[in-house]
């Protein structure tokens, strides 16, 4: 499933070679094959979320990466990342491929707690629930989790989440969703359907990251700290307008681009 | 397994005349066994004899060149017609000839052109009205969707004839569309809304709309054929019981218009409006049929060209319906072409192509309700309750819209998933969403096995990562 490329085997999120299952039974449906599904896990770039000192837990075996692999991993920076995973998605020319892989991702998502399963939490505009719980950790990294009642949603958290979980909140703004276009699945390259799961989680987790450096930033205030004008004067390739350094800025949610962002 | 294979065989042409049906076999995919692979039977594929005739379904599909392609690899199978039609070449032609041969802007010019696009969007606006046997052309007023017949018809009417305490009845299970005008209108006006349960057929409760209805109730606005559900409403007796007390009624036939024979005097109802797109009509043209006594008494809705009689700069005097409620160019070729689409569809007829629809809706009900873990909302079928031809459904255990999305991707099956515009009807059968298959007059028995199939196989991909 994987091409041949010298990616291979950083190419996808969980990063080591394991099976996602001992054995995978075969469909009796000729149009997909009983391929096996190959799904990667790796311990250094984790999928869990930095505030969760706990591996995941999976119900099936993970073994680890060799050795040479570890030292690159380690410095993966966001953008690395989503260039690893345009380039995974990129390799599976079958739907069938990506939705499978989309599947694997979802099932190394660790589940939300139900008390965060509250529409405050809600990532509007998709088809399927989609919950986003957002913290900033107390080195001004932004740590995620997520949630969705549908496997595929919840396999777009997942990739979303291993990208940038534990990214600095420039890093989280500076993703575009056309970047995310080639992992579509069922929207055909559309980067802005309003149904296109990719584009409003991270317009959420973009939007949320935006209040949440916001808020910090007031309370920090007095603090030296850098402004952040030059930060989010663009967000997700949209200029957005800063007001004069005197005043506090009004990055006011509302001038992001959230063109499709209606619930149907 | 063969079936599959089978049925991906025979292209449109070959199907016709021989028409290959795929018993429903054993199929085994119950998360119980899980392993267990599944299997359709493929031993009892059967040819219709050459008595038989061919169906609608088989007869019409060489109109829609649309249906005949391949999506993901797979044989094109539309099951998306509660959400929009697909258009017969007749239509595209009207469209493409208008553009091409006569556009110009209607009742304004004097010349060949603007002469000609006038007649045939009056001519249009005519076949519209027989279509569904309005008394006068006038009483259909041309709106860019049913949407904005129903906002006219709130604005319009609403706000000059709703008081505070007013109540205005609808059902759970209505649109969108007819849910929240009325919302609004209700806000400005201080109009309370009341909303119409289900009963334990999981259909609105028709003896709560009864009781409901009081000297209070000014307006009832409910759907003809629900775009869920499949049920449909006794609106003949719904408008006995409303004009009773002095209520009007408006009935959102956007699902009943394109399916079945709408009779407006028959039913009797003040106000009725669907969406040419659903009917086989271009999008961007929709209608509202009003008495005319009613659209006669209504204040514009929008204002500008078209709708005045004279303009002063302090004041306007208002032309008459319909001209008082099409303010601006309209949506000329696309009513037009409505106009082909009305021809098209009673050219075919409607009592047939109900008749065609209502074997189909047995047949996909019957299918699908075989498979396990699968719930069905609305009206169970049986002889006095026919469901129109749609079916909106669970799988249990698996989200509708990652079923929508592997049907397509793997099966060129093309259905809805979400709340189809009905958020509370959803919440209401406690859910946020359910997946929707509805066919209209040139599906095909063969379009529901191929769906079924195809769901199967979904179920047991999704399974398999259990
Ligand atoms: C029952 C019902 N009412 C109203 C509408 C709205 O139609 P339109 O979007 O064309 O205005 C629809 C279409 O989905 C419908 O099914």
């Amino acid at each position: 499933m994987n091409t041949g490329s010298s990616l291979k085997a950083l190419a996808s999120p969980p990063l080591i070679s394991t099976s996602l299952r001992p054995k995978r039974k075969s469909f009796p449906n000729p149009k997909f094959s009983p391929k096996t599904i190959r799904c990667m896990l790796d311990s250094n770039i984790n999928l869990n979320f930095g505030s969760n000192p706990n591996p995941p837990t999976h119900d099936f075996p993970v073994s680890y990466a060799t050795v040479s692999l570890e030292a690159p991993l380690k410095t993966t920076t966001t953008s690395d990342k989503l260039h690893l995973l345009v380039s995974e998605f990129r390799s599976l020319t079958e739907p069938i491929d990506r939705v499978k892989r989309l599947l694997n991702y979802a099932s190394t998502l660790t589940p939300l707690d139900d008390s965060a399963r509250v529409p405050a939490n809600r990532v509007t505009g998709c088809t399927t629930q989609v919950w986003l719980e957002i913290k900033m950790d107390e080195f001004g990294k932004i740590r995620f989790k997520a949630d969705s009642d549908s496997e595929i949603s919840k396999g777009f958290c997942s990739c979303l989440i291993w990208i940038l979980d534990g990214a600095k909140p420039e890093e989280v703004m500076g993703v575009r969703s056309e970047d995310l276009s080639v992992m579509n699945v069922g929207v055909h390259g559309k980067a802005q359907s309003r149904v296109n799961t990719w584009h409003n989680v991270l317009l959420s987790m973009q939007k949320r990251t935006m209040a949440l450096f916001v808020d910090a930033d007031v309370a920090h205030r007095e603090r030296d700290r850098p402004s952040h004008d030059l930060l989010f004067g663009y967000v997700n390739g949209s200029y957005m307008e800063s007001s004069s350094s005197s005043k506090l800025p009004d990055y006011s949610i509302s001038l992001l681009p959230l063109y499709y962002d209606f619930t149907i | 397994m063969e079936a599959v294979v089978v049925m991906k065989l025979p292209s449109f042409k070959s199907l016709a005349p021989n028409a290959i049906s795929i018993a429903s076999g054993h199929r085994s995919f119950s998360r119980v066994r899980r392993s267990s692979s599944l299997s359709v039977a493929s031993s009892s594929a059967t040819i219709a004899t050459d008595s038989e005739p061919v169906s609608l379904g088989h007869s019409t599909r060489k109109d829609f060149r649309i249906l005949h392609q391949e999506v993901n690899g797979s044989k094109l199978v539309y099951l998306d017609n509660a959400a929009t039609s697909q258009k017969p070449a007749a239509v595209l032609d009207a469209l493409q000839n208008y553009y091409e041969f006569y556009n110009s802007n209607v009742h304004r010019g004097i010349h060949y052109l603007s002469a000609k696009a006038t007649d045939e969007f009056e001519l249009a606006r005519k076949k519209v009205a027989r279509f569904i046997n309005a008394s006068d052309s006038r009483e259909i007023v041309f709106t860019r969707n049913a949407t904005e017949a129903i906002n006219l018809v709130a604005y319009s009417w609403g706000l000059s004839n709703l008081k505070p305490g007013d109540e205005v009845i609808l059902t759970v299970a209505e649109h969108h569309s007819c849910i929240v005008p009325w919302q609004i209108v209700s806000q400005k006006t201080g109009a309370v809304l009341k909303f119409v349960t289900l009963n334990d057929d999981e259909v609105p409760d028709i003896d709560m709309l009864r009781e409901m209805i009081s000297s209070k109730t000014k307006l009832v606005a409910v759907h003809h054929v629900s775009n869920v559900l499949a049920s449909s409403l006794p609106i003949e007796e719904i408008v006995v019981w409303a004009h009773d007390v002095g209520a009007k009624v408006l009935v959102d036939a956007c699902q009943s218009v394109p399916h079945m024979v709408v009779d407006v005097q028959k039913l009797n109802a003040d106000f009725l409006v669907a969406s040419s797109h659903k009917m086989c009509g271009p999008t961007g043209i929709g209608f509202l049929y009003g008495k005319s006594d009613l659209l006669l008494a209504m204040p514009p809705f929008l204002g500008g060209g078209e709708m005045i009689s004279d303009v002063f700069l302090d004041h306007s005097t208002y032309a008459e319906p319909p001209s008082r409620f099409e303010a601006g160019t309209p949506a000329i070729g696309e009513t037009i072409a409505l106009g082909a689409a009305v021809d098209y569809l009673s050219g075919i007829g409607m009592t047939k192509i109900h008749e065609y629809e209502v074997e189909l809706s047995k047949y996909l009900y019957e299918k699908l309700s075989s498979l396990p873990n699968v719930r069905i909302y609305g009206p169970r079928p049986s002889e006095n309750v026919h469901r129109a031809a749609l079916c909106s459904f669970n799988v249990e255990g698996l989200h509708p819209t990652d079923l929508a999305t592997f049907l397509d991707q793997q099966h060129g099956v093309a259905i809805r998933s979400g709340h189809h515009c009905a958020q509370p009807l959803h919440r209401y059968l406690g859910v946020n969403a359910s997946a929707r298959a509805s066919l209209y007059f040139y599906n095909t028995k063969e379009d529901v096995d191929s769906f079924i199939v195809a769901l199967a196989d979904t179920v047991s991909f999704f399974d398999s990562f259990k």
